[in-house]
């Protein structure tokens, strides 16, 4: 603590120090006026004799050991007067590095929030995740049947604890527009294993969770919040979902949000509820029904690979006590093969289909992207401040010549870059706040919501502080070394401020244009690759015609009603529909295209065999007649469903056209047959082909067309609860939407409904495509605004240091264009390196995007002439605004300057 | 220059500097100028020691507790910075000379017998 006293008595020491000294040069001026000197001179003898007054305080002051901190002190506040001179420089420095700053925060934000972040629960580090895989395949499966999780429950002792959860949405509404929030069927032993405390009430206890049970809830602690503003008598109401009634019984900790990152956590229930809401389609004993995940504590001082190995061991009795019955022998004997795997989980569960495998690689991209946006910036501002140091020749050569050290002088000119960058640190949190929000909000749809915590934790600041100085060093360095590398003679003489050192000053900054023409071209490579990809997706031809259709996803699960009644009352509501003021066409149908699920099974050639190359994996939908009507995909030959087809008649079906000319090449596929193995849904009796359709999109737009077969709604065997209707209209969808609601009340008003439209179900399905066109788009053109700018105050620089040489070639007769000549090459050349070094860097780098790309290669030649292109004409604007002031240098004004 | 004749003395100098001049002010307390005096009368003028370079190890040594210091009056009524040696100072010197003596020792006994 000595050290802080010192700094507070430096006032203090600092006089006294001045005392001192005097006290010596007085004493030594007065020894030589008595060796008979006349006094001036006597004291400039002292002076000259001692060596420097300013420079040896200086050193005193260093002896004294706070000085790094005064100065430092000084420094910034020397640094804060500095950029105020300068408040242009300043201000686009600081906005530049605002904006990347912002930016990397932002995306590094949500890299920690989906990649980083522990679970908000004891000891995170002892969680692993339990999935398995089969000897056919090598992935990993992260779900299970509720009978594997019974076995895992009752016989394991890998770990202290396991535990058991499924996600799924609970509708609050009875019936008309679906009010749905986010839930999970819990295992009783769900808090207690993860160590998350009640913050009201209590939480699920294994007594909970036994078969039969009545079912309790369990709030998060976000929903009651908004849904009961945080009472505590909220305990002990009950609580309706799906049209039950669940009495809620306690909220669980502040800011835990379930352990699947990405997904909030609003209600839980016991997993035996489950029977309660799906009554007898219930999966509590289906051997064959996935949908559970599952998690283990390790056992204190167990590390996760000996429970691992410990599961693995287990595997053969546990999946071996429930083998699905209803399997052919040859899946049956896989199944007993399919063995346990255990990773760690402390930062949450991970599944193929979750938030994480998502967008892991999407956001790793960003980062980069935004790294590189960063660099370029900093470049930026470094030829700023190099092209400042210039000015400030001056000023540092005094400061040399009075005796600062050159280290010092760096010392002042790295704090000012650091100061500089710190304050667009500050700028950016702000921007990055804004920005990620912005982002979950880009990436949350209707379907799959996306909750993500964004709070700034230790991680974050910690990263932004160090980019922060990172960035002050790296752009402050070179400009730092160049500024103090001048000799104190030649720069106070009057006009060689521009002198040799500009020279080479305007060589560095060449070099730092260079690279930031690089970096903007690997960067706007990447933008016109995911735009590119992205225009592909929508101008394909989806098999359908996504612009004015509604959709109306319906559940009558709350209706009760018996199997063999649900066709009679669609068929009501169809008609109803059909009926609406504005509508165009209605169908109904099970599986819409592009939400993400998918029916698929294989169906047979009765008396004959698939061909080669056939796919055996069959796309199903069951559709009423108007469904091709609605979404305008056109039948190419035969006829489509109508009243003819009925659940008594010859059963009949539609296929696509890659599913007639694999499955029948050469031949007529009208008149053909195929045969279910599905015999609960579909007709027993082969089903005669009634007509082709065009190959149409299924569950994505980036899949290869598959083999699909239609099947009418009126030969179905078990119609399901959960089905839409679609209305092409010719007014905008949405304004349909209370009539339409009306039309289905006056059936029932107990079926829940949700709206959307194809249009936006198409959007959802690229999400991903699409915020990478536009997200690496904004980058790119924040790319290639910073080059611009770069280029531009280089060349201004190079032009204004070349007036007088310019001035001298038009005295002795060069003419205007070969001036522009002269400069245009001199940027050419900086602009040729760039792209070539670019073009080199983007070839090596963009096959690591492969994958993201859609009906282009990463080396697409169109492409890269295209990023090529849009640079050299931006570069080549930002260049030849200074070499037309070149052009026009007067030599007479330029000779007489000097 | 003449700047540069004495530095290249000064670096000779440098190790030695602190012991000189713990040396003079444990005679007794003493303030700066005079310590410059001191040394140059005593080295005859050997040590081109810059006047100015003896306050940054002055303040040195005070920080490290070597020597302490005290405002008093001179004999001429002025108000001077008086230096005296430490308890820990003293110390110092002591293995600090006898460290040199060794080194002399040794310096001189290579120097005569490789005669």
């Amino acid at each position: 603590m000595r050290w802080l006293t010192l700094l507070f008595r430096k006032t203090k020491l600092d006089s006294q120090l001045d005392s001192e000294l005097r006290f010596h040069v007085e004493q030594q001026t007065a020894e030589n006026i008595a060796g008979g000197m006349n006094p001036a001179e006597a004291r400039r003898r002292a002076l000259a004799e001692f060596g420097g007054l300013e420079s040896r305080k200086e050193e005193a002051r260093d002896a004294r050991g706070t000085h790094f901190v005064e100065t430092l002190l000084q420094d910034i506040r020397f640094a804060f007067r500095i950029l105020r001179k300068t408040p242009l420089i300043t201000g686009i420095a600081i906005l530049s590095l605002a904006l990347g700053i912002g930016a990397n925060t932002a995306i590094f934000g949500l890299i920690d929030a989906v990649m980083l972040r522990m679970l908000p629960v004891q000891n995170p580090e002892q969680l692993a995740q339990i999935l398995f895989r089969s000897p056919t395949t090598s992935r990993l499966r992260p779900n299970v049947t509720n009978p594997i999780w019974e076995q895992v429950r009752d016989h394991q002792d890998a770990f202290a604890s396991v535990l058991a959860w499924g996600a799924t949405d609970f509708d609050l509404a009875d019936g008309g527009q679906e009010n749905t929030v986010s839930g999970i069927y819990a295992s009783g032993s769900y808090f207690k294993a993860l160590g998350v405390r009640p913050a009201a009430g209590r939480l699920l206890a294994p007594s909970d969770d036994v078969r039969g049970c009545r079912g309790v809830a369990v709030l998060g602690y976000g929903f009651w919040q908004s849904h009961y503003g945080g009472v505590e008598s909220a305990i002990g109401s009950f609580i309706r979902l799906n049209g039950y009634s669940f009495p809620i019984v306690g909220v669980a900790q502040r800011g835990f949000s379930g352990t699947d990152v990405g997904t909030s956590l609003d209600v839980a229930i016991p997993i035996c509820a489950e029977a309660i809401l799906d009554g007898k389609n219930s999966s509590l004993d289906v051997r064959d029904d996935w949908w559970l995940s599952l998690m283990g504590r390790v056992k204190p001082g167990v590390s996760i690979e000996k429970a691992s190995a410990r599961m693995q061991a287990l595997s053969q009795p546990l999946f071996g006590a429930v083998v699905p019955p209803a399997w052919p022998a040859k899946y049956q004997d896989v199944f007993r093969k399919y063995s346990f795997a255990v990773l760690p989980a402390a930062n949450g569960a991970g599944g193929p289909f979750g938030l994480r495998s998502q967008y892991r690689q999407p956001l790793e991209i960003l980062m980069f992207v935004v790294g590189l946006v960063l660099l370029i910036a900093c470049a930026n501002i470094a030829s700023l401040l190099l092209a400042r140091s210039a000015a400030r020749q001056r000023e540092i050569a005094v400061r040399l010549s009075l005796g600062a050290s050159r280290g010092r002088l760096i010392r002042q000119v790295l704090t000012e870059s650091v100061v500089l960058s710190g304050v667009g640190a500050l700028l950016g949190v702000f921007f990055a706040r804004w920005g990620s929000t912005l982002l979950v909000r880009l990436v949350s749809t209707q379907r799959s919501p996306v909750f993500l915590d964004l709070k700034m934790d230790s991680r974050v600041l910690a990263f932004t502080i160090g980019i922060a100085v990172l960035c002050g060093l790296l752009f402050g360095i070179l400009p730092a070394f160049r500024a103090t590398h001048v000799s104190p003679m030649s720069a106070m003489k009057e006009g060689q401020s521009q002198g040799a050192g500009g020279r080479s000053q305007s060589v560095a900054a060449r070099w730092i244009v260079a690279v930031q023409v690089a970096l903007s071209l690997v960067l706007l490579v990447g933008t016109a690759l995911f735009i590119h990809t992205f225009t592909n997706l929508m101008a394909l031809d989806a098999g359908f015609d996504r612009n004015n259709v509604l959709m109306v996803r319906t559940n009558i699960h709350n209706l009760q009603i018996p199997e063999p009644a649900r066709a009679p009352l669609y068929g009501q509501m169809l008609a109803k529909l059909q009926a609406v003021p504005g509508v165009v066409s209605a169908s109904q149908c099970w599986m819409t295209p592009l939400s993400g699920m998918q029916w698929d099974n294989s169906l047979a050639i009765p008396g004959g065999s698939l061909p080669t190359g056939a796919d055996s994996d069959i796309l199903l939908n069951w559709v009423t007649p108007d469904f091709f009507a609605t979404m305008r995909t056109p039948v190419v030959e035969g006829r489509v469903f109508d009243a003819r087809d009925t659940a008594t008649s010859t059963p009949v079906v539609i296929v696509n056209q890659l599913l007639a000319r694999t499955y029948f090449p050469g031949q007529n596929p009208i008149g053909k047959h195929l045969l279910a193995n599905n015999k609960d849904m579909l007709s027993k009796q082969p089903m005669e082909i009634i007509g082709v359709t065009q190959d149409a999109k299924y569950t994505s737009l980036r899949e290869d067309f598959r083999p699909e077969a239609y099947f009418p709604l009126a030969q179905i065997g078990a119609v399901g609860e959960d089905t839409t209707f679609e209305i092409r209209t010719a007014m905008t969808p949405g304004a349909l939407i209370p009539a339409v609601r009306d039309a289905m009340a006056s059936i029932n008003k107990s079926a829940s409904l949700q709206f959307t439209t194809l249009k936006q179900q198409a959007d959802d399905s690229v999400l991903q495509e699409h915020l990478m066109a536009v997200l690496s788009g904004f980058f790119g053109g924040l790319a290639l605004l910073l080059t611009a700018i770069g280029l531009y105050g280089v060349m201004a620089y190079v032009v204004t240091q070349r007036t007088h040489e310019i001035g001298i070639r038009m005295a002795l007769g060069a003419q205007q264009t070969s001036i522009l000549r002269l400069v245009m090459c001199d940027a050419a050349m900086v602009l040729v390196a760039g792209v070539v070094a670019g073009l080199l860097g983007s070839i090596w780098i963009t096959r690591l995007v492969r994958q993201l790309l859609f009906g282009l290669t990463p080396n697409d030649p169109l492409t890269l002439a295209l990023a090529i292109a849009a640079l050299v004409a931006v570069a080549l604007v930002a260049t030849y605004i200074p070499a037309r002031r070149a052009m026009k240098v007067d030599p007479m004004v330029a000779l007489r300057y000097e | 220059m003449a700047a540069d004749k004495s530095l290249d003395k000064s670096e000779v100098l440098k190790g030695t500097l602190d012991m000189l001049i713990l040396k003079i002010v444990a005679l007794g307390p003493i303030h700066g100028y005079a310590i410059s005096q001191r040394i140059q009368q005593i080295s005859k003028d050997f040590f081109q020691v810059q006047q100015g370079s003896l306050y940054p190890a002055l303040h040195r040594l005070e920080n490290r507790g070597w020597l302490g210091a005290e405002w008093k009056m001179t004999e001429t009524g002025r108000e001077a910075k008086f230096y005296s040696v430490t308890k820990k100072g003293r110390k110092q010197l002591e293995s600090e000379m006898a460290a040199w003596e060794r080194m002399s020792d040794a310096v001189a006994l290579i120097l005569r017998t490789a005669e």
